[in-house]
C-alpha cells in the first residue's frame, strides 16, 4: 500500500492504496465519483474515459501511480456550477443518448479530440472516437453533437 | 361487457401494509395516493376485482405517476411523463414518474416486446383523463357550476372572481368519501399539445453531467462485495468442492447453497481474489459440437406447439402448399442460418440486497422487477409480499435483462452473510453467464410466377421462435412453423428476438426471386404486397434513397428490405461498398411507420439504435464456443458496432394521429441484416445466406 496524493477536478486527495490500482476504482470506490463507468475492464469501452492533463485515457486499465502529481478531470469537473460545458449543452441538444451509460465517458473523449483538434471532419470525429462504445448506437448523434460542439467553441 | 366497466377512482388508504410498502411510501412525499380499479358500473360498483396505486398528487401540486415499466434507454420515462401531462392538461415539469419499485408501483408487466406503448400508455392515459375529469366534476360540486362550463388549464380550473381550483385540492373534496367512477374521453390526437412533440429527455441533464444514478453507481455503507463462482457452462451442477482456503482469508466468507457457491469481501479485489482460492469440480456440462450446431437443433425440434392463438402463433397455414407449388412456374428453395449474439448492454448488471428481518429489498437495473420479485421469492420459498425490487434507470438491456441471475445471487450472498451485499457482473460474466440471442436454421420453398406473384411459400424456423413468421405478402397457399429444439447455450429474449432471422430469412429469399426473375427487388415486393402502410413505406424511402438512379456494380451495390413486425412499418434501403474482403456501408434510408407518434425524436433515436445494433449481428457479432464454455466473452474478441461501422443514416417517420401507437423500440433492428445483404448481392452477384455475413462473405472468395 502505497499513499498518494491526487488532484481531481481541481481539488486535492490523498489516497492510501495499491500502485497497480486502477483509477476508476480510485475515482469511484474512494472518491464516490461515479460518472466514470466501468464498462469492459479491458479499455475497449470508453465508459471509464476521464481527462489526465486534458489528454483522454481508459482509466480502467491506467493504475493510480501514473496520475499521480497529475490533473485529472471526471465528468463531474467539466461544467462550472450550473453551467454545461458546450460538449454537454451539445450532447443535450442533439439527444446524443439512450440509456446513457456511455454518455460520460464520451463526452470526456470529445472535449479531448476538440482540445487536440479544435475542427475536427467527420472522419476525424469517427477514427478518434471509435474507442468508445454506444450500445444504443446514437453514433450519428454524437457526431452533430461534436460538430456543434466544434462550433460554438469558434462563436465563442 | 367491456363497456360496463367504469373507472372508479379514491383515497388511497394505507392500512395493514408491510415494512417494504410502508418504507416504500416514504418516497412520494407528502400527498394523497389514488387508487384506481375497474368496476362494473351496472353493479353498483360493489365488486373491487383489482385496485392500483396509480397516480399520487403531493401538496406542492406535483402529480406522481407509478409504473411497473422501467426506463433501460427507450425514452418510456419521458414519452410517459408526456402522455400523463397531456391528459392531466398539466406541464410536464409537474409530473414525476416512479417506475420499476415493486412495493410502490402496479405490475404493469416486464419492460419487452415494445408493450409499453401499446399496453401501458392506455392505461396511464385513462387513468390521468379519468383524473382530469374528476377535477372538474369536484370544482362543479364545490362552486355549484355548471361542470360544461369547467376546463382545465396548466393543471387548474380557474372559476370567476380568481377561484382556481387544483390537483391537490382534491384531497379535501367530499365527493371522494367513497369511491368516485369518473371516465372521460382522451384528449383528441389532433388536438395534442404535448405529445407529438419533441420533448428532451426527461432523465438528460442528470445524463450529460453523469449524474444519473444507475444501480451499479448506488453506494451503500457497509455493504459487502460478493463474487460468485459460476461454473464453466449453464448444464454444470456442483460437484465437491474445498473452500476451506477462501474462508481462512481475512474478512472473507463463503455461502453455499445447493448449486450456488459464493463469496463476501470487504472489496470487490478481496471477493475476487478469494473465489480465486476455491477448487471446485463441476459435472455434467457438455455443450456439444458447435460444428454440428445447425445439424443438431434441426435434429432435436419438435413439431410446431400449437397453442391458444397468441401473439405469435407457432404455425400459419392458409391455402394448400400443394396446389400452389403445382401451379407456380419457378421455384427456390433455400437455407438459412444465424449464429448465437451478445446483447452486450454497456452497464453491465449489479444487485444490492438487504435483508431486514424476513424481508429482503433489492436494487438493480432488470427490465421486469416483478418476475425478478417472483423468482426470487419461488427460489428462497418466501412471500412476494417479503421481496422488494427497486430499478434504476438501467444501462440498457435489449431483451437481456429479464431474469433473476445477478440479483438473486446478491439475496443469496446478503443472506448468508446477513449483511447488505453488492454484487457487481464482470463484463465476461456478462458474456458467459447470461442467456444470449438463439441461433436458428431457416428452411424457405417457393414457388413464384414469371411476373414475381408469390404463389406458395413454406417456411420453418428451428430454435429461433416465432416472431415475423408471417410474411407481409398476399401468398394464396402458405405454410409457416416454428419449432423449438435444444439450445447448447442458454438463450432467450432479444431485440425483437426470432423477427431478425425469420425477416433475414424471408427477405433474403425475396431478394433470390426477383434476381432469379430478374425482376428489381422493389418491384417483386410491390406486386406482393397490399398493406397500403407498408407500400407507403417502401415507395416513400425508395423515393427519398434515390432507388433505380443508379446501377449496382462495380462493387457499390443498393439494396433493400421491409417488414411488418410488433405494429411497426419498416422499409430500410442500403447503399455499400466492398474493397476486396471489406464491406464499407455509407448510406442507410428507413422510413417507418408505428401509428400516431408521442415523440418523434425519441422514436427517430430508437429507429437509428436498432438500425445500428442490427449491424452488428448482420455482419460480424458471433459468440463462439466450444464444448464446455463461451471462448469469446471479452469485449477485446467479441466486436460490435463502432463509429466507423456506421454509415449515414436517414429516418422517415410516417404520423397517423388516427392509428394507435405501437411500440418502436425492437421492430427497426429487423431489416439491417436482409437490406445489407441484398446491396451485398447487387455488388458482388455473392448471396449470403448466414449471419453474421462478414466471415462468410470473406471465406467466398474474391
Amino acid at each position: 500500500m502505497t499513499n498518494f496524493r491526487l488532484n481531481v477536478n481541481g481539488a486535492e486527495f490523498s489516497v492510501t492504496t495499491n500502485e497497480t490500482t486502477p483509477v476508476l476504482s480510485v475515482l469511484r470506490d474512494n472518491l464516490h465519483l461515479m460518472g466514470a463507468k466501468p464498462g469492459c475492464g479491458e479499455g475497449q469501452c470508453g465508459a471509464c474515459t476521464v481527462l489526465v492533463d486534458g489528454n483522454a485515457i481508459h482509466s480502467c486499465i491506467t493504475p493510480i501511480s501514473d496520475v499521480a502529481a497529475r490533473s485529472v478531470v471526471t465528468i463531474e469537473g467539466l461544467g462550472r456550477g450550473a453551467q454545461l460545458h458546450p460538449v454537454q449543452q451539445a450532447f443535450l441538444d442533439h439527444s446524443a443518448f439512450q440509456c446513457g451509460y456511455c454518455t460520460p465517458g464520451m463526452i470526456m473523449a470529445c472535449v479531448a479530440l476538440l482540445k487536440k483538434n479544435p475542427h475536427p471532419t467527420v472522419q476525424d470525429i469517427r477514427r478518434e472516437l471509435n474507442g468508445n462504445l454506444c450500445r444504443c448506437g446514437t453514433y450519428a448523434r454524437i457526431i452533430k453533437a461534436v460538430q456543434q460542439a466544434a462550433e460554438s467553441a469558434q462563436d465563442g | 361487457m367491456a363497456e360496463n366497466l367504469r373507472t372508479f377512482i379514491e383515497r388511497g388508504l394505507v392500512t395493514g401494509a408491510s415494512f417494504t410498502r410502508r418504507e416504500a411510501l416514504k418516497r412520494l412525499g407528502s400527498g394523497t395516493l389514488f387508487l384506481f380499479s375497474l368496476r362494473n358500473a351496472k353493479a353498483g360498483g360493489q365488486k373491487q376485482p383489482f385496485l392500483t396505486s396509480r397516480l399520487h398528487i403531493g401538496e406542492d401540486g406535483i402529480v406522481t405517476v407509478l409504473t411497473g415499466k422501467v426506463e433501460c434507454g427507450q425514452g418510456v420515462r419521458t414519452t410517459l411523463t408526456q402522455v400523463a401531462a397531456e391528459e392531466l392538461s398539466l406541464e410536464p415539469g409537474r409530473v414525476r414518474l416512479i417506475m420499476g419499485d415493486t412495493a410502490l408501483v402496479p405490475d404493469d408487466g416486464g419492460t419487452w416486446g415494445s408493450l409499453t406503448t401499446p399496453e401501458t400508455v392506455p392505461v396511464i392515459r385513462k387513468a390521468c383523463s379519468a383524473m382530469r375529469e374528476l377535477l372538474c366534476r369536484c370544482a362543479a360540486s364545490e362552486w355549484h357550476a355548471d361542470l360544461k362550463t369547467l376546463t382545465v388549464t396548466n393543471g387548474q380550473i380557474s372559476g370567476t372572481g380568481g377561484r382556481i381550483y387544483a390537483y391537490r385540492d382534491l384531497t379535501r373534496s367530499p365527493l371522494l368519501a367513497n369511491a368516485v367512477s369518473a371516465d372521460a374521453r382522451s384528449i383528441d390526437p389532433n388536438s395534442w399539445r404535448v405529445c407529438g412533440t419533441s420533448l428532451r429527455a426527461i432523465n438528460g441533464a442528470a445524463i450529460v453531467r453523469g449524474a444519473l444514478p444507475y444501480s451499479s453507481d448506488l453506494v451503500f455503507d457497509r455493504a459487502l462485495h460478493g463474487r460468485v463462482l459460476h461454473p464453466p457452462n449453464h448444464r454444470c451442477t456442483l460437484g465437491s468442492f474445498d473452500a476451506s482456503e477462501a474462508e481462512h482469508l481475512p474478512e472473507v466468507r463463503v455461502v453455499h447453497d445447493g448449486n450456488f457457491l459464493g463469496v463476501t469481501a470487504p472489496t470487490p479485489d478481496q471477493a475476487a481474489a478469494a473465489v480465486a482460492v476455491i477448487r471446485a469440480e463441476w459435472t455434467n456440462g457438455e455443450l456439444g459440437d458447435p460444428r454440428n450446431l445447425f445439424a443438431d437443433l434441426k435434429a432435436k425440434a419438435k413439431p410446431p406447439e400449437l397453442k391458444e392463438a397468441g401473439r405469435y402463433p407457432a404455425l400459419l397455414e392458409a391455402g394448400s402448399l400443394a396446389v400452389g407449388m403445382e401451379a407456380a412456374e419457378h421455384k427456390l428453395e433455400a437455407t438459412y442460418h444465424i449464429t448465437y449474439i451478445g446483447h452486450v448492454p454497456l452497464e453491465a448488471r449489479t444487485a444490492i440486497a438487504q435483508w431486514q428481518g424476513d424481508q429482503v429489498t433489492v436494487h438493480c437495473g432488470t427490465q421486469a422487477p416483478f418476475s425478478v420479485r417472483g423468482e426470487i421469492a419461488k427460489a428462497l420459498n418466501i412471500p412476494a409480499e417479503n421481496v422488494r425490487v427497486i430499478v434504476s434507470d438501467t444501462g440498457s438491456g435489449y431483451g437481456a435483462k429479464h431474469n433473476s441471475e445477478c440479483e438473486l445471487e446478491a439475496v443469496r450472498l446478503a443472506r448468508g452473510t446477513q449483511e447488505p451485499v453488492r454484487l457487481a457482473w464482470s463484463r465476461h460474466e456478462e458474456f458467459t453467464q447470461a442467456y444470449c440471442r438463439p441461433a436458428a436454421v431457416m428452411e424457405v420453398r417457393s414457388g413464384v410466377q414469371g411476373d414475381g406473384k408469390i404463389l406458395a411459400w413454406e417456411f420453418h424456423n428451428y430454435n429461433g421462435g416465432a416472431a415475423s413468421l408471417a410474411a407481409p405478402y398476399q401468398i394464396p397457399n402458405r405454410y409457416a412453423a416454428y419449432h423449438a429444439s435444444e439450445s447448447p447455450l442458454r438463450q432467450g429474449s432479444y431485440r425483437s428476438l426470432a423477427a431478425v432471422g425469420n425477416t433475414f430469412a424471408r427477405e433474403t429469399h425475396v431478394d433470390e426471386l426477383a434476381a432469379m426473375l430478374k425482376l428489381d427487388p422493389l418491384e417483386i415486393r410491390l406486386r406482393n404486397i397490399d398493406n397500403a402502410r407498408l407500400k407507403a413505406v417502401l415507395t416513400c424511402a425508395a423515393e427519398r434513397f434515390g432507388w433505380g438512379k443508379s446501377r449496382s456494380g462495380n462493387g457499390v451495390g443498393y439494396g433493400l428490405a421491409c417488414n411488418v413486425e410488433k405494429g411497426g412499418h419498416l422499409a430500410l434501403f442500403t447503399e455499400l461498398e466492398v474493397d476486396g474482403s471489406n464491406v464499407h456501408l455509407k448510406r442507410m434510408v428507413a422510413a417507418f411507420d408505428v401509428g400516431a407518434i408521442i415523440n418523434p425524436d425519441i422514436l427517430s433515436n430508437q429507429v437509428e439504435g436498432a438500425i445500428i445494433q442490427g449491424i452488428g449481428g448482420a455482419l460480424f457479432e458471433q459468440l463462439e464456443f466450444d464444448k464446455t464454455r463461451i471462448l469469446n466473452g471479452r469485449l477485446v474478441a467479441y466486436r460490435v458496432p463502432r463509429f466507423t461501422d456506421v454509415p449515414d443514416i436517414e429516418v422517415i417517420l410516417v404520423d397517423h394521429r388516427d392509428i394507435p401507437s405501437a411500440g418502436a423500440g425492437e421492430s427497426p433492428i429487423t431489416t439491417t441484416a436482409p437490406s445489407i445483404g441484398s446491396a451485398l448481392f447487387a455488388a458482388t452477384g455473392k448471396r449470403i445466406r448466414e449471419l453474421p455475413m462478414l466471415p462468410a462473405f470473406a471465406g467466398s472468395g474474391s
